[in-house]
């Protein structure tokens, strides 16, 4: 008898396989896992800082796991891949939250973390966090159940003027963003700001986000003639350009970035026209190794290569989900949402083991602590060069 | 074997389903829509919304890109347009549910047709860049415009609601957004049996002939970009009460191309492949990431590692489909179904 293989035959016993196999996976899960869900975008634009996000989180829980999870509960994480989109955000928070009970949530993007709000607040059960420092977002009356784990866009110019002030009073400032969302966040808010700080703004030019070509901004830049001249809402192009056109030009402006264009890597992208491009950093760098920081040394130990400021964002923002999650058991709360908001609430000098270089507390939404970090092109490194600034309430 | 299906009145020759066993299974598809929000999670009752929005935009694209032969790229902003307009409707005069959805894609049509008068002039490529440049003009209306579009921001609107039940959740809009679906692809299923719909596909076979015939150029092609945007307009605005948040950044070009993509791998110029396509594009994905999740439990870090390889997964589907299957997925249905007609004799 002969058994004739057709591809036919062949496809049905792969779809057979499939469904077997998922059928027989190991399910390693407890019906009282604490469970971190994640938007997590590990394709697409935001790729870069996905992949840092995801290596944050996951090491944070295999440390909390191997010291015995929080309260005898293992800590588990459930990612999905959303390639930076919002509906497949919202999708995979509709796939994990109807697969697990989930208590704590990773956001992708502002957009995502408005779009799910109405259902967050509906779900009731969880504490979200995520990759963006909308300024939008540090309203805990509008998002009750959100935190940002550092400062928001306005916060961080707020930290960038605030040095500026210091530095140079009265000083000219020029401000340059792209035309998004992202983008424009903090410009309004900031050119207010600058002023009560005694700062004249000069100028102010939108860009398309990634644009290339940069030469007509440059001259206007140029004949506003700025003392130091802000990025924001870009990763990496066009700033490159702008401060070697700058250069060329001898314009002796001192350029400054926000978190997403911070990261060591990126900096160092920009090349050497980029020595002693500025920008604030709420989280100390992976290398930085001037001060006691446990949590950076144990980073070192289990990932001997550079980890991206996006990792350290990751991390720090499951280690405060975790904190909540365990002062609400502490209390002998039930793990709601606004149960385990009012215990992150309830933080007040908590140590995040150096990643951050002072005690934070955490009232609101945000976290409006930052540093400003200067790149260092001989050493290849970003370097402090201001103490921990932190915003009052006034300053935010 | 189906040997034959006699028709003895025009009536039955005309009808849309023409045969007792196409309407017996057309039966089971609603029977099986409308148990569907009972049996499935909440998971795929969001996809299966998700996948009815996609449906509607891309047989309104299908009109005008498949039917009409005018490519557009523009789908996308069109259903910003119409997104914009139920939200605003919605935020600031507090119009009824299927009055905004109407209106939406009144405004989203009338948009279509500012947008389609250089389709009497290019066509083809040229017409394609046209409509991306009127796409940019629009995602400049939505940043700027503040006053109405509330600028980089978007509007935020507060959940839909019908017959005094309020829509907050994918299984209550799910009765909103799969029967206005139907309606639509119904809607554009009847229109080319319309001397509307055939001049449609006139124009697209040899629009000179079509206009020797005394098909007037002007008239159908605006017709046809305005059908198409209201379907846009409409499909946006169904968007919009399942999202509850528009942004400019909301409908991407990006978008434009993923319609483009959904009626040719699905069949261009056939309503099923509107179908077909809009529903391969959206569930492939995910159906990938399921497969990349059976997989965690071998593969460690399945999720970060496989991810990527899903992407190219994804993309080098669509090019097997171009190349081996130029006439999409309608076609292989359409195989399928004469396989069986003809059972248990070989096509």
């Amino acid at each position: 008898m002969t058994f004739k293989l057709s591809r036919r035959t062949v496809l049905a016993a792969l779809v057979a396989a499939g469904l077997a196999a998922g059928s027989l996976a190991p399910q390693a899960r407890a019906a009282d896992d604490i469970v971190l869900g994640g938007s997590i975008p590990l394709t697409g634009v935001f790729a870069f800082a996905g992949e840092g996000i995801h290596a944050g989180i996951q090491d944070w829980v295999k440390m909390v796991n191997e010291q015995g999870g929080i309260d005898g509960r293992m800590l588990r994480y459930v990612p999905e891949d959303t390639a930076y989109k919002v509906d497949a955000s919202v999708a995979a928070f509709n796939k994990i939250t109807g697969q697990n009970a989930v208590n704590l949530y990773y956001a992708d993007s502002t957009a995502f973390s408005k779009t799910i709000n109405p259902e967050l607040e509906r779900n009731g059960k969880i504490l979200m966090a995520g990759a963006s420092f909308a300024t939008e977002l540090n309203d805990p009356e509008k998002f009750p159940l959100q935190f940002i784990a550092g400062p928001d866009y306005t916060e961080m110019f707020g930290i960038l003027l605030e040095y500026v002030s210091k530095e140079k009073p009265g000083a000219k400032v020029a401000f340059v963003h792209s035309d998004t969302e992202f983008g424009r966040d903090p410009i309004a808010s900031s050119t207010e700001r600058a002023k009560t700080l005694g700062l004249e703004v000069v100028e102010t030019i939108v860009t398309p986000p990634g644009s290339v070509d940069v030469s007509t901004e440059v001259l206007k830049l140029r004949r506003a003639r700025p003392d130091y001249t802000i990025f924001h809402g870009y990763v990496l192009a066009p700033i490159p350009e702008f401060i070697n056109q700058a250069k060329q030009m001898g314009m002796e402006t001192k350029f400054m970035g926000t978190f997403w264009s911070m990261d060591n890597g990126i900096v160092m992208k920009m090349g050497e026209a980029a020595d002693g491009f500025m920008g604030v950093m709420p989280y100390r760098y992976y290398y930085d190794d001037s001060e006691k920081a446990p949590m950076l040394e144990k980073i070192r130990q289990m990932r001997p290569e550079y980890q991206s400021t996006a990792y350290l964002q990751g991390m720090l923002t499951a280690m405060l989900m975790t904190e909540a999650v365990k002062r609400t058991l502490a209390d002998g709360k039930e793990l709601t949402g606004p149960n385990l908001k009012a215990s992150l609430n309830s933080l007040k000098d908590f140590d995040t083991g150096g990643i951050i270089g002072v005690p934070v507390s955490i009232p609101g939404n945000s976290i409006p602590v930052g540093r400003i970090y200067q790149a260092d092109m001989k050493q290849q490194k970003m370097v402090p060069v201001s103490d921990w600034i932190r915003l009052d309430k006034a300053g935010g | 074997m189906r040997i034959g299906a006699a028709k003895q009145t025009y009536a039955a020759d005309e009808a849309l389903f023409d045969t007792t066993v196409q309407r017996a299974w057309l039966i089971g598809l609603f029977a099986l829509l409308a148990v569907f929000p009972f049996m499935a999670g909440p998971y795929w009752v969001y996809m299966a919304c998700l996948v009815a929005i996609n449906i509607a935009s891309a047989t309104g694209l299908n009109i005008l890109t498949g039917y009409t032969g005018l490519v557009s790229l523009g789908q996308a902003a069109f259903m910003g347009v119409g997104a914009y307009t139920v939200a605003w409707l919605e935020v600031n005069v507090g119009t009824p549910l299927p009055l905004n959805l109407i209106l939406g894609g009144v405004v989203a049509g009338l948009a279509g047709m500012v947008v389609g008068v250089p389709s009497l002039r290019v066509k083809g490529l040229y017409l394609a860049i046209a409509t991306i440049a009127a796409s940019v003009i629009l995602h400049f209306v939505f940043s700027h415009w503040t006053a109405v579009t509330g600028g980089v921001s978007g509007l935020t609107m507060p959940p839909g609601s019908l017959f005094g039940l309020t829509l907050d959740e994918p299984h209550e809009l799910y009765w909103v957004i799969v029967p206005v679906t139907v309606l639509m692809v119904f809607g554009a299923a009847n229109l080319f049996r319309t001397r509307i719909g055939r001049a449609f596909i006139a124009i697209r076979d040899r629009d000179i002939s079509a206009e020797v015939l005394g098909i007037r150029l002007l008239r159908f092609k605006l017709l046809s970009f305005a059908l198409s945007s209201f379907y846009a307009g409409v499909a946006g605005g169904l968007w919009v009460y399942f999202f509850r948040v528009v942004t400019p950044e909301s409908f991407p070009l990006v978008m434009s191309i993923f319609f483009l993509a959904a009626i040719i791998v699905g069949g261009m110029g056939s309503i099923l492949g509107a179908i077909l396509g809009a529903a391969f594009m959206t569930m492939v994905p995910e159906a990938l990431k399921l497969v990349v999740g059976w997989m965690s439990p071998w593969v460690p870090d399945a999720v970060a590692l496989l991810s990527p390889v899903r992407t190219i997964v994804f993309g080098g589907l669509i090019v097997l489909f171009l190349i081996f299957e130029p006439q999409g997925l309608a076609e292989v249905w359409r195989r399928v179904r004469r396989f069986f007609h003809l059972w248990p004799f070989k096509t």
